[in-house]
């Protein structure tokens, strides 16, 4: 049809009587590196395991390369796929491992020995060859798995939470890996994970899936910057968004507790009165000195991070707001502390938590 | 294992003496009960082979001669011949159902565990019940094996299943698989458990049919487990007595007799007992070896995951 990568149209998934991927659709484009995020249960993995075609659909249509694959072995459909436990096989040498999906492809030998060295060769893995796994380190064996997957020349990598057994200073050093494989490659990767940095860091397009659905897809930046929803906006980011309840006035002007704080809103979805949230990132959370038109808040507890702090503050009517704080002036426990943000820098929701348009 | 175990003794040298006694202490029990059931009967039945011991009578020592005469004795080899025919036959047959029927009963399915139960099931009858169970199925007329093929139509006459050798040999062979096979299949059925669903995975998605799964991963993944089932199934076969004793009584012609028959017809019914007790030893001696290549097949393939 197209020569776009990945195309899912309308995938459901039931176990029994229970549904729990409700229509997903969604199209990849070839060479690029895709990371489903959400929270733990949300299908991540049961959306990349259909693409695998270790899991059946229940429902729709899965397209790799204009192919239509959704009824094919897995073996047929041009993927490889790295296992969060790395599934290596333990009887086999690391040669094996690689070369096992070579062989049962039934590929002539000298074929297969230079698939390996080459594979060997970009993951580094060369003196382990005739290692088995058991006697690799975690990392060690994360590139014997990814390494199985090159050698078999996939259209499509799949990668379900590849590094989320390894420390985390190898795990950065093995995310920097993986996107450098990505440059070198040039393949379509599909990326499941929990941690927001992996999916910032990665990603040409991120998937937010919450309980079997599409929350939003899109560029970490504009993911970042422009979230569809509430569930989005407080989902990525580390802290997270702060997302406060506001009344607006309708006169210009919205309510957090006791503040009245000018904004600008022109959805006319807004009648004066109506509830409302205001979004805004911690970064964006600025210490000014006046007292005027600003947010109120008292400091709970912060953590000094070096460059950087987080105060963790109460506003008067109880909620909880988090500010990233830069200056040296020293900020203890139970300070008050004034707040103020750019315009543009607010993000508006209903009360349904979707995005309000023309707000700022 | 072994590694931490000694580190960790190191600095407590000085408490080495006590803790070894307290340690000693703790077998103790076990010890008294494998010495006064094992240890001395062994002993015991090798000093009686080493004497000419009837029943009646005075003993006399003769030193080796039973064991000379154990290799004249063509009824004891061919009791061995029969033995080992039997061993390989049923431990082949019991594996070929049982890992079917092992696989089938590990994949999630509908009534899984009453499969699971039904097929577990006459593992907990006794041998000898079993065997007395079926010594009624496979009777001519009053029986249900012979009247069902002839009420099926598929034979004229009820068989007499236990007058001719190859009948007899092949009830018992499928009365021993329906009394074994469940208990191998729950070893096997660990085993396959203990392999992770992602390796399966894996294999499927570097292109390996069901069959290439079983035999590039399931089968050598599955080595100790085979190996232990595959002992108790052949250490069982060899120490085969009831079905015999029970069901043929030595068979058609005298062609059933198992060693343990054999030993038993030397002890009890001829009462020699000191040739039997240096027949028991013999066995002992086999079971020993067999136990050893056991010991080598555990020992080899330790990359499980
Ligand atoms: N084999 C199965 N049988 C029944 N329900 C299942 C099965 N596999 C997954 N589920 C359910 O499907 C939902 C999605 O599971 P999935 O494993 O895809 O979540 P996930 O997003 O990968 O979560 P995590 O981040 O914890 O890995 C969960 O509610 C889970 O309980
Ligand atoms: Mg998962």
């Amino acid at each position: 049809m197209s020569d776009t990568g990945v195309v899912l149209t309308d995938i459901r998934k039931s176990f029994g009587n229970l549904e729990v991927i409700h229509g997903i659709d969604l199209t990849i484009t070839e060479g690029s590196f895709v990371v489903f995020v959400g929270p733990s249960g949300c299908g991540k993995s049961t959306l990349l395991r259909m693409i695998a075609g270790l899991e059946e659909v229940t429902d729709g249509e899965i397209e790799i390369k204009g192919r239509n694959v959704t009824d094919l072995d897995p073996s047929d459909r041009g993927i490889a796929m790295v296992f969060q436990s790395y599934a290596l096989y333990p009887h086999m040498s690391v040669r094996e491992n690689m070369a096992f999906g070579l062989k049962m492809a039934r590929l002539p030998e000298p074929e297969i020995d230079s698939r390996v060295k080459a594979a060997s060769a970009i993951l580094k893995i060369d003196p382990l060859l005739d290692r088995r796994p058991g006697q690799l380190s975690g990392g060690q064996r994360q590139r014997v798995a990814i390494g199985r997957a090159i050698v078999r020349k996939p259209d499509v990598f799949l990668f379900d939470e590849p590094l989320s057994n390894l420390d985390a200073e190898l795990r950065v050093s093995m995310r920097i890996e993986i996107a450098r494989l990505h440059r070198e490659l040039g393949n379509t990767m599909i990326y499941v994970t929990h941690d927001q940095t992996e999916a910032m860091t990665l990603a040409d397009m991120i998937v937010v899936l919450r309980d079997g659905r599409v929350e939003q897809t899109g560029s970490p930046r504009e993911i970042y910057e422009n979230p569809a929803n509430t569930f989005v906006a407080g989902f990525i980011g580390s802290p997270r968004m702060n997302l406060l309840n506001a009344e607006w006035t309708g006169d210009g002007s919205i309510r957090i507790g006791n503040s009245r704080i000018a904004v600008q809103i022109d959805d006319n979805r807004m009648a004066p009165g109506g509830k409302l949230t205001l979004g805004v990132r911690p970064e964006h959370m600025n210490v000014v000195v006046d007292t005027e038109g600003t947010l109120r808040a008292k400091v709970d507890f912060y953590e000094y991070l070096g460059g950087t702090q987080f105060l963790y503050c109460q506003l008067e009517d109880g909620q909880a707001v988090t500010a990233e704080y830069r200056s040296s002036v020293p900020v203890e426990a139970g300070d008050i502390l004034h707040f103020r943000w750019q315009a543009d820098d607010l993000r508006f929701f209903d009360a349904a938590g979707l995005r309000l348009k023309g707000a700022c | 294992m072994t590694g931490t175990g000694s580190k960790a003794l190191l600095p407590r040298r000085k408490r080495r003496r006590r803790s070894g006694w307290r340690g000693f202490l703790y077998i103790a029990p076990a010890m008294a009960l494998v010495i006064l059931f094992f240890v001395m009967p062994v002993i015991f039945t090798g000093w009686m082979s080493l004497h000419n011991w009837p029943l009646m009578g005075g003993t006399r020592w003769i030193g080796f001669n039973n064991y000379v005469r154990m290799f004249h004795d063509a009824r004891f080899m061919s009791a061995l011949r029969f033995t080992a025919y039997y061993t390989v036959i049923v431990t082949i047959a019991i594996f070929a159902v049982a890992f079917p029927l092992a696989i089938f009963v590990e994949k999630q399915r509908r009534f899984v565990s009453a499969y699971r139960t039904i097929i577990f099931l006459p593992v907990v009858i006794g041998l000898a019940t079993a065997s007395l169970l079926w010594v009624w199925l496979a009777n001519v007329d009053s029986g249900f094996i012979g009247p069902a093929l002839k009420a099926l139509g598929w034979v004229d006459k009820s068989p007499n299943l236990l007058a001719t050798f190859d009948s007899a040999f092949l009830t018992i062979i499928i009365m021993v698989v329906w009394k074994i096979a469940g208990f191998t299949m729950i070893i096997l059925l660990t085993g396959l458990q203990a392999i992770p669903a992602d390796l399966t995975e894996a294999a499927r998605i570097d292109g390996a049919g069901r069959w290439q799964r079983f035999r590039h991963v399931t089968l050598p993944l599955m080595r100790k487990t085979i190996a232990l089932a595959l002992i108790i199934s052949v250490t069982g076969s060899i120490l085969a007595f009831d079905q015999f004793y029970i069901m043929t009584s030595g068979g058609p012609q005298n062609r059933m007799i198992s060693v343990v028959y054999y030993i038993f017809n030397q002890s009890f019914v001829s009462f020699n007992l000191g040739y039997g007790a240096a027949l028991s030893i013999a066995l002992l001696a086999i079971l020993v070896a067999i136990s050893i290549v056991q010991l080598w097949l555990l020992r080899v393939g330790e990359e499980r995951p």
